[in-house]
């Protein structure tokens, strides 16, 4: 931590979406385009509706911004409150209310209290820390944490669990989360043993009711480089401690889905044990699922899903997904309220009962439990399961089973007697996928992959020809699989498109280009979800938006944003890119995007209503 | 199924125990013939099929190996409701999942099929050395409450084939003597489950 706060004094100004009016680098300035007031807000508007308490607001931000340039004062902490004008905030009112409390918040929050940042000081140079995956922070860039749970090196599980508040290495990971009960029992950590971390969510507990007792929430606390986010759901705790420089936005949107994460395992009414026994020890009833956890911590860092709220398709020629939507939609009519059909976390097709609709959120934490139980590999299941946004309360009975190594088929129902009335469904369904080769057209697309900058058609093609060749499916029986092992080594696509984002609004659907050079390391493509994720941010930002579109450019990317009714484009460019010239590959992406439509996404095969 | 020449039987057989105790192992050293040394947690209940010949009857098991872990305790009754046949599992190893057994049986003695054909498993028998319930203290409990038992090791497949060898015998015998492949549902009340049992 040290050793970060070195660095801020100097890397502060360049590292990109600054909060603050920096002098912005003078390209960037003559590049902004409609929307520069975003860049000067970006950050600093995370905490809530700024309002009438701007000039409060403002101010709190120059201190800040003098505490990380000096970066001298340990435990400097900042508390920020207010009513609470989330969703599922206690009270209504959104008001930005700062009150004195936070004077005295500052001594027993400041971190050094209880050992989590308190060494801003004193745990001199990072000694060595050689081993240790996340510390350094590069400067001139966004912070990217731990090479070591990059996708593809993630090594499944809990990590560090021999370490605690007091080791060295824990206090330097770049991002905690926990879960604790009101009454500071841990419930969960991403790293360390909880039960070795009791003093710790003790304090943290200390921090969210002390601010409680002064009938206010404690939303935010900053602390020089760490942002230490709370969520409070009724008697769960849940807390993000991070220096990622994440917008405070995406990195309670991941608390909630850590949240719903643990509801999928347990139900709301977990909390009746907390009515009966505040002192309710809820770390057995989580047994064994550790790796759930760190599994859905680690999606944060490269599946879209996880801010776009929405699901992504596996691309299927339209008949091949039909005819699994048919099969599916044969068995959700005899009674089964959801089947679903995925292949890793993408989607080929999926149906539900009448009336009966999913949340793209509760896809992703389903598709993750899944995924992450090893357990549901080996062989059939049947296991009670929770839908959050369905229903918190109740549990379904979830059947999973295998069809291949990728491939996996949920029949979901609400009666916990139909094991083999869901089990014949499943032997018809895949019955059916077998001889209609879909479980072969799906490994197909598998190794194929999906779209691709360096496939953008030139022009607007006179349609219904062929545009990627690998994306329309009548195309594929002349393509010899190998086609698509051939390295790519182009720079990206036309005029410096890297990479991009297309979310369909009316179908809660996304599509993303696959990485391609110069985006190939895992390294470089966590920083651009990165990027995305804060653009994502300040587009919606309650405060100051939504926006229509934005053009930013840094030293990395060229980025450019556009929402309308009905999609919203994220788009990755060479930063030298030229800006007509990227405004134009956005129109032609989208256009690329409504020509292959039919085989990208899941297209009104049922009746949702999401 | 109706085959004809000795009995077939169908019988749904469950594991219950508490969690790391091996159950999942057990079925796994029983079904495949392999054990890993690292089995992930049972999430629900797992299901697994595996027929057993035995000169008298072909008996085709149903096994639900359930999840050991707390969460999943209320949900039990889903998987031992209707069953021919229950194990369950200890850890030789802890105190503290013997403990936990008794307790299962206890339930299953008050909620499940009073002809339930009932065994404890002392599992990891491989370790002896690390050992902390006896032998005679399983096999006493066990002779109290009318339970066959073994100590198992899946690990080295010790008594593993004749815990269900001894389930299955125990079933053919248990079932009457009729024609073949007509199936029982002799207490149909609440589900319409597969069931084979004595009556």
């Amino acid at each position: 931590m040290s050793s970060e706060s070195r660095a801020s004094s100097s890397g502060d100004e360049a590292s990109e979406p600054n909060p603050n009016p920096i002098p912005k680098p003078p390209e960037d300035q003559l590049a902004a385009l409609a929307l520069s007031e975003t860049d000067s807000h970006a950050n600093g508007v995370v905490h809530g509706s700024a309002g009438e308490n701007n000039h409060n607001h403002q101010e709190i931000e120059s201190d800040e911004e003098e505490v990380e340039a000096n970066s001298a004062a340990p435990g400097l902490a900042e508390v920020e409150e207010s009513r609470e004008g989330l969703p599922r905030g206690s009270v209504g009112g959104v008001v930005w209310a700062r009150t004195n409390s936070e004077l005295e918040v500052d001594g027993p929050s400041s971190p050094s209290s209880s050992g989590y940042a308190g060494e801003r000081g004193s745990s001199s140079a990072s000694s060595g820390g050689s081993g240790i995956d996340e510390i350094s922070e590069v400067r001139n860039e966004e912070v990217v944490d731990g090479f070591s749970d990059l996708q593809a090196s993630w090594v499944p599980g809990k990590r560090h669990v021999d370490e605690d508040d007091a080791s060295l290495s824990w206090r330097k990971r770049k991002k905690h989360f926990f879960i604790l009960s009101n009454s500071g029992k841990p419930i969960y950590s991403r790293h360390g043993d909880e039960h070795k971390l009791a003093g710790f969510s003790a304090t943290l507990q200390a921090i969210i009711s002390f601010v409680e007792n002064g009938g206010d929430h404690v939303k935010l606390v900053r602390a020089g480089k760490h942002q230490v986010v709370f969520l409070v759901k009724g008697p769960i705790y849940l807390v993000c401690i991070s220096c990622t420089e994440e917008p405070y936005e995406s990195l309670r949107m991941q608390l909630e889905l850590i949240y719903g994460q643990m509801l999928l395992i347990l139900t709301k009414s977990v909390n009746r044990c907390f009515e009966k026994n505040p002192k309710f020890d809820m770390t057995p009833l989580l047994g064994g699922t550790d790796i759930v956890f760190s599994s859905l911590i680690h999606s944060f860092s490269w599946n879209p899903a996880t801010f776009l709220h929405a699901y992504t398709c596996l691309p299927l020629a339209y008949a091949t997904r039909q005819a699994a939507g048919a099969i599916l939609q044969d068995v959700a009519d005899s009674g089964v309220l959801f089947a679903i059909l995925m292949c890793k976390h993408k989607v080929i097709s999926l149906v539900g009962a009448q009336k009966a609709s999913l949340h793209p959120d509760d896809m992703l934490l389903l598709s993750n439990f899944v995924m992450a139980s090893e357990s549901f590999r080996t062989s059939e299941s049947f296991s009670p399961i929770c839908l959050p946004r369905y229903n918190p309360m109740a549990f379904l009975y979830a059947y999973v089973h295998y069809l291949d190594a990728d491939t996996y088929l949920m029949l979901l129902t609400t009666s916990s007697d139909a094991f083999y009335h869901l089990k014949d469904c499943r032997i018809r369904i895949e019955m059916v996928l077998l001889k209609s080769s879909v479980l072969s057209e799906i490994q197909r697309s598998m190794i194929d992959g999906g779209m691709r900058v360096e496939e953008l058609p030139l022009d607007p093609l006179p349609r219904s020809a062929s545009f990627s060749p690998h994306l329309g499916q009548h195309t594929l029986s002349t393509d010899s699989p190998d086609r698509f092992r051939e390295p790519y080594i182009g720079v990206g696509g036309p005029a410096g498109l890297w990479h991009f984002i297309y979310r369909s609004i009316f179908l809660d659907q996304y599509v993303s280009s696959e990485f391609s050079p110069p985006i190939s390391s895992p390294r470089q493509q966590k920083r651009l979800y990165r990027a995305y994720q804060k653009l994502y941010a300040s587009m919606h930002d309650r405060g100051i938006g939504p926006h229509k579109t934005q053009f930013r450019r840094d030293e990395n990317y060229v980025l450019l944003c556009w929402v309308t009714q009905d999609f919203e484009l994220y788009a990755a460019f060479d930063p030298l890119a030229d800006k007509a010239l990227a405004i134009k590959t956005c129109n032609r992406v989208c256009q690329w995007v409504k020509d292959v439509e039919n085989e990208i996404f899941l297209l009104g095969a049922s009746p949702f209503s999401w | 199924m109706a085959r004809t020449g000795n009995k077939n039987i169908q019988a749904k057989l469950v594991l219950l125990g508490d969690m790391g105790t091996g159950k999942t192992s057990l079925v796994l050293r029983f079904v495949t013939g392999k054990f890993l040394e690292y089995q992930e947690s049972t999430i629900g209940a797992a299901f697994f099929t595996q027929v057993l010949s035995l000169n008298e009857a072909t008996i085709k098991f149903d096994i639900w190996d359930t999840a050991g872990q707390e969460r999943y305790h209320s949900l039990a009754p889903m998987y031992y409701r209707g069953a021919a046949a229950a194990v369950v599992v200890y850890d030789i190893t802890s105190m503290e999942s013997f403990v936990r057994a008794k307790k299962w049986v206890q339930e299953l003695q008050r909620q499940a099929n009073p002809t339930l054909i009932m065994f404890l498993a002392g599992n990891k028998a491989d370790l002896e050395e690390k050992r902390k319930v006896g032998f005679e203290e399983g096999e006493q409990y066990a002779k109290e409450n009318g339970l066959v038992f073994l100590e198992t090791s899946a690990k080295t497949a010790q008594n593993v084939n004749e815990l269900f060898y001894e389930i299955a015998k125990k079933l053919a015998k248990a079932s009457p003597s009729r024609p073949t492949g007509i199936k029982l549902h002799s207490r149909s009340q609440q589900n319409s489950r597969r069931m084979f049992c004595c009556s």
